[in-house]
Parts: C-alpha cells; structure tokens; sequence
C-alpha cells in the first residue's frame, strides 16, 4: 500500500517530515514492533506489519489516514506505558 | 572398590538430570516469570545451603537499561540485591556486564566496590558468588548468592551453581517465550474488541456525516487528540450517543 501523492513537492516533505518524528518517536520508545503493530490494528489501521516496519524505516509512504493511526497508537502506546 | 558395585557413579550427571526435571516443573507451574523466579531462587539457595553455611540468592534483571532486584530466596537476599543497585557498583553488577562468574571469596579483603561491600559486610555478608544467566540476548539476568561465612563457596559450589545457572537460564527462556506468546495474544485480542468499536464508530459517522472512511477516521483521531481522549473511547461515545448502547466498552475494564 502506497500513498497518491498528488499534493506536490511541499506535501511530500511535510510526509518526510512527519515520517521522521514518528520512527524518531518509536525507537525512543524501545516499544516492540509487533506490539505497535497490535495497537494500530486495534485503532483501526490497514497496514500490514511489514508496510509499518518499512514507513517507520522511511523506505515507504503510507496514506495520510494510516499515518494518523500509527501516530495515535504510538501516543496512546506510550502513555499507557508510563501509567 | 569391587567390580560388583555396578556402573561407575555420575554424581553431577544425576544431579543435573534431577534439577532439570524439577526446573522443567517450575515452567510448568509457575503462573509467571516472578514466581518462576522466586523459586528458581529458593532451590538455588537450598541447593548450596550447607550446615552452618546458609546462602541467600537473588536474582537480578536488567529492565529500561536498569538494574532491579526481581526475585529472592528470602528478605535478607531482596536487600542485598537493592543496596547493590542503588550503589550501582557491586560484584553481580559487574558479572552481569561482563558476562563472567564472579566470586568474592572474603569481603572484608574486597578492594572493588568500596561503599557497596562496606555496607555488604554490614549486613553480615562475608562472601559473594555472582553467576550470570545467559539468556541469548533475550534479556539480561545474574544469580547472586551470598553467604555469611568467609571462602563460603567451595570449587564445587562454583560449579554446581554455574551448572544449576546453565539448566535455570535455559528454563528462563523457556518462560519468557511463553508469557511473551501470552502477551502477544492478550494485546491481539484487546485489539480485536478495540477495533470492533472503532469500526462500528466509523460506519456511524459515514452513515450521518455521508462521507468517505478516511474522513471518518479523520474526525475521529482530531476529537481523539483534542479532548485528549483514547480513539476507542471516543469511538465508544460516539456509539452511545446514536443507539444508546453502552455495553460495548465494559469489556476493557477487566
């Protein structure tokens, strides 16, 4: 699954931005990725696993819905952590 | 010796088989990795206990880069094992980083640790024996045992604890796949309920709102962060406030 981008150059760097921030987020986490994973499934995501682990090594861009998901996730992951 | 006294005798033989049986049935019985722990503990103790010679063990694992005393033969090892992280220095910290035995045969001959072993002797313990327990990378865990008396641990002691820590660092792994399998399939099955919520959440908002899933999904995650609430409860709110049902939620309150 990849993203249409349509939106021009100053779209996809706000994507790379974003990308960024959220694997920057996930290895500061030191969550599991089958257990981020779980979650976005969980929240609603389509991702599969592998298209998760290739968009937080920024090799691949997903839908701006999915991205919102595994953002949630991984602010809804790590504050049930620190709880 | 006779020739009639049968095969030749494999005390370390027998006794390995024998722990690794009743090492086998503390996997099995242990509701989790603690208890296991606990246990793992106790029959270290008691195994290297000797009249007049009682030792303490603990175990101590490396959680979030920190060490934490999670399991003890008794009181007296718990405290031992905590004073030792809170120094941070210690001789089971140290066998744990470099991966190696470590025996302190007399403390108050103990150069290394200044602080820790002063307080360690305070406690009346007069030698240390620190075996890691190799877990492949999985985690990281020492056995520490402590005894009252000073060369409190023989050459066979080292070994048998180094044998016991072999069998028990094998059974550990053992336990950590299985409750991280127990982990996996806990987190898969609450978000099979979380997604049937959410689901349903989203075909109500296309439903009223005559839009398309993602911007469904869209209104959903901006309430979600703006009210700092969890997507599901959201989603959970939105499903109360159309049909009234409020059941769907109650299952994660367990």
């Amino acid at each position: 699954m990849n993203a249409d981008w349509t939106g021009g150059p100053d779209q996809l760097f706000e994507a790379d931005e974003q990308r960024r921030e959220t694997a920057q987020r996930f290895r500061d986490a030191e969550v599991p990725l089958i257990k981020l994973w779980t979650y976005y499934y969980g929240l609603g995501g389509d991702a599969d696993e592998m298209s998760l682990d290739a968009y937080l090594n920024e090799a691949l861009y997903l839908p701006a819905t999915q991205v919102g998901l595994i953002a949630t996730a991984m602010t809804e992951l790590t504050a049930a952590e620190d709880e | 010796m006779t020739a009639n006294e049968g095969p030749p005798h494999e005390p370390d033989g027998l006794a390995a088989a024998e722990t690794d049986i009743s090492l086998q049935r503390l996997v099995l019985e242990s509701p989790d990795i603690m208890a296991f722990l606990v246990e793992l503990t106790i029959v270290a103790a008691s195994r290297l206990s000797k009249p007049g010679n009682s030792i303490h063990s603990g175990v101590t694992v490396i959680r979030n880069r920190k060490p934490q005393a999670v399991a003890a033969s008794d009181a007296a090892a718990t405290a031992l094992d905590e004073l030792q992280n809170g120094f941070g220095q210690g001789p089971c910290l140290t066998a744990l980083r470099q991966k190696t035995t470590l025996l302190v045969p007399d403390l108050t001959a103990e150069t290394r640790w200044g602080p820790y072993v002063r307080t360690a002797v305070e406690h009346g313990v007069s030698s240390i024996l620190a075996v890691p327990l190799d877990l492949s990378g999985d985690a990281d865990a020492v056995l520490n045992l402590y005894s009252g008396c000073s060369n409190g641990f023989s050459n066979e002691d080292v070994a048998t604890a180094e044998a016991f820590a072999r069998q028990a660092a094998s059974s550990l792994r053992l336990i950590l796949r299985i409750s991280q399998l127990r982990e996996a399939r806990n987190d898969l099955s609450a978000a099979m309920q979380s997604r049937t919520v959410i689901d349903m959440a989203i075909g109500a908002i296309m439903a009223q709102s005559r839009c398309d899933r993602d911007t469904a999904f869209n209104i959903l995650t901006r309430t979600s962060s703006a009210r700092n609430v969890k997507l599901r409860e959201v989603a959970a709110m939105v499903i109360t406030a159309i049909s009234g049902e409020q059941g769907i939620t109650t299952h994660f309150d367990e």
